[in-house]
């Protein structure tokens, strides 16, 4: 009687579970808006999953919050709300460092049982670098030159940080090419050069041209300076020439999402046979046999969301070439791909687990009845398999991951006479326009996003 | 940072996993009132909670970042102006029958942490402790961002120190503060450290001589 009580627990417990969802349901709304071009409405959708009001609260920066306020802020940015961006990219920041040092045996635990879902969100090296970049830009757009040197020294600590893990990024590029940029328009020209050297050990960046033959005045500086400058000579200042500077940058489309897969336990093993353990193939193998185990629950980067072409870039009625800069999609699957097969070897690791703790409780629960009366084998094998099946209920693939990001990048760098212009800029069907009043001698960066 | 909430359903997991591995042994009534209590004890447990600083001793004591806060700022401001007091320009100052005119200019911010408000507020102290020592003309450090936030905009974009001398001229000042903070900032695996370096000095306007000039070191880390 007191089994069978158990077990009705156990199966309550189990319908409980049915209903956990990842991380991809907590943000399929914001996406969902993002799609439809509805940014405000996403931005509301993050609001209440971060259980604030408005985008001018803040919230704790617990469980997976650094994370969706990274969304957030990657939203606010793509609406021009540079400042409230910010706030969000620094606490997200700040948050997401203090995931980096979490560790608790309560976290393995979770991680080995349930799911890798459970614990501390780790964010991949091309993520870590990425806030800084993207707040470089925040307040690049706003013309906080002391903000932005901030962001571009906390991107070279990260930087140096990554460096010595040997892990490598092509999107350090970005990063170190804004570094440039802020530090150029500071007046420092040498840490201007030291960052624009380093962006042009990972891309070409035509762009630069210009700017370095201002920089160096046309003395040979290094093999990469001088094959990029050709042997232009120099070039005067911007305010020499009485002109003003624009850089516009944009931001298009969005990385592709995590999204949970099941997969059977045969497909499984063959996607990961160069690295599990015998002992782990041989358990699954005697599982599956026994028709035990068939599905494994683990995450799976998405299909890409189509094909992206160059935005269009028009100033005052006349069309600019755009210079694409940045694949950030590229580096996500590479990142994936990486990981795919670990990812995939310790959701197998956790059903064998889990089935072994079922068949644990299964023959607790028969010994125990066995005690008391014979015949306790049913309950037994009931309440094994409500434990596995609890267990598998619990087990939410790992969809975790900054889902704003945009995939690509593109920036058109240029001087303009002083004076009014519009700046229009289309991308993935959307139209921004950006009015500047220019002052000689005066910068002003353009962030235009569109997230879909 | 408070520690990870579990999302409910992952406790109800773990306990379930716990409930069942104990079936072995027999089950009472009371077992499941003591589960179903772990259970209500766990949903209602966490939960933020407001506090005034003069009911929570030692609130301002733990470091909650590695920005600098009210401790390290109270720690830079006293060794600071201690320095300055013990200065043989400050004793200059206290033997002059006039009394000079200064302005404080803001510190730069050459580190890898926004720390601008918490500069801000240290100048603002400084503000305060000249004024009160009743021996300067001290200019408005307002007065004086309007000023610079005037040059900045006809600068394009950042201000430029060397105009310094341009606003100090406007004002009327013989002597300005100001400073630079500094930092190495470096991270490992399991640990981020950051140490500062807070120059702060006197500089006469005049000459552009460093009349006083004192360091301040501070270090916040964040450990695994």
């Amino acid at each position: 009687m007191a089994a069978r009580r158990a077990l009705v627990v156990l199966v309550a417990a189990l319908l409980v579970l049915t209903g956990c969802a990842g991380h991809e349901s907590r943000v399929k709304v914001a996406l969902d808006a993002l799609d439809r071009g509805e940014p405000e409405y996403a931005v509301q959708a993050l609001n209440e999953e971060l259980e604030v009001s408005t985008k001018d609260e803040v919230p704790p920066l617990e469980g997976d919050n650094a994370l969706l306020l990274l969304d957030r802020a990657t939203i606010l940015q793509s609406i021009d709300d540079y400042e409230a961006s910010q706030r969000d990219f620094q606490l997200a920041d700040k948050g997401i460092e203090l995931l980096d040092f979490s560790h608790s045996a309560a976290d393995d635990v979770g991680r080995y049982l349930f799911s890798d879902d459970v614990g501390p969100y780790r964010a991949p090296a091309f993520e870590k670098l990425l806030i800084n970049t993207f707040n470089m830009m925040n307040y690049l757009a706003r013309r906080d030159l002391e903000g932005a040197r901030v962001e571009a020294r906390r991107l070279a600590v990260m930087q140096s940080f990554l460096k010595e893990q040997r892990e490598t990024t092509s999107l350090l590029g970005l990063g170190s090419y804004l570094a440039g940029y802020t530090f150029e328009k500071s007046g420092r020209t040498s840490e201007a050069l030291l960052s624009y050297e380093e962006a042009l050990t990972y891309d070409d960046f035509p762009s630069l041209r210009d700017p370095l033959r201002v920089l160096t005045g046309g003395r040979s500086k290094s093999p990469r300076v001088d094959a990029l400058v050709g042997g232009a000579g120099p070039l005067s200042t911007a305010a020499d020439e009485g002109q003003a500077e624009v850089l516009v940058l944009v931001g298009y489309g969005r990385v592709p999402q995590k999204k949970p897969v099941r997969l059977p336990i045969g497909l499984a093993l063959t996607a990961v046979s160069g690295i599990i353990s015998p002992y782990d193939r041989a358990k699954a193998n005697e599982l599956a046999a026994k028709g035990l185990v068939t599905w494994v629950n683990f995450p799976r980067l998405a299909k890409a969301r189509g094909s992206y072409s160059l935005p269009e870039l028009t100033i005052d009625g006349r069309r600019h070439s755009l210079e694409h800069i940045l694949d950030v999609e590229d580096e996500v699957r590479r990142e994936w791909e990486e990981r795919e097969p670990t990812i995939i070897l310790s959701a197998i690791t956790r059903t064998i687990a889990r089935i072994v703790a079922g068949e644990a409780v299964a023959a607790g629960t028969n010994a125990a009845a066995g005690k008391k009366r014979n015949g306790g084998g049913v309950v037994g094998l009931l309440a094994g398999l409500a434990t596995s099946a609890a267990l598998t209920a619990a087990d939410t693939p790992d969809t975790r991951s900054w889902t704003t990001l945009p995939s690509n990048f593109a920036l058109s760098r240029l001087r303009l006479p002083p004076g009014r212009h519009t700046i229009v800029v289309r991308a993935r069907g959307m139209t921004k326009t950006y009015q500047l009043t220019l002052e000689p001698g005066e910068f002003q960066v353009v962030v235009a996003t569109a997230l879909r | 940072m408070a520690a990870r909430k579990f999302p409910c359903s992952r406790c109800l997991a773990t306990i379930s996993l716990c409930y069942a591995t104990r079936m072995a042994k027999p089950l009472t009534t009371r077992r499941h009132f003591g589960t179903l209590a772990i259970l209500g004890a766990a949903a209602t447990a966490c939960g933020p909670t407001y506090v005034r600083g003069s009911e929570e001793p030692g609130l301002d004591d733990p470091a909650m970042s590695t920005r600098l806060d009210k401790r390290d700022l109270q720690k830079a401001l006293h060794e600071q102006l201690e320095s300055f007091r013990d200065s043989r320009v400050f004793g200059g100052f206290q033997e002059s029958a006039e009394r000079p005119r200064v302005s404080i200019f803001p510190l730069a911010n050459e580190t890898s942490e926004h720390i601008d408000s918490a500069l801000d507020a240290l100048l603002s102290d400084v503000e305060t402790w000249l004024v009160e020592a009743d021996m300067f003309d001290v200019v408005s450090v307002e007065r004086q961002r309007q000023m610079m936030a005037e040059i900045d905009k006809q600068q394009g974009g950042g201000f430029d120190p060397s105009k310094v001398a341009a606003v100090n001229a406007q004002l009327g000042t013989q002597f300005y503060f100001t400073g630079k903070v500094y930092n190495a900032d470096e991270r490992t695996e399991d640990a981020r450290r950051v140490q500062y370096f807070m120059f702060m000095q006197l500089i006469e306007v005049a000459t552009s001589t460093v009349k006083w000039q004192h360091k301040t070191e501070i270090t916040k880390a964040l450990l695994d």
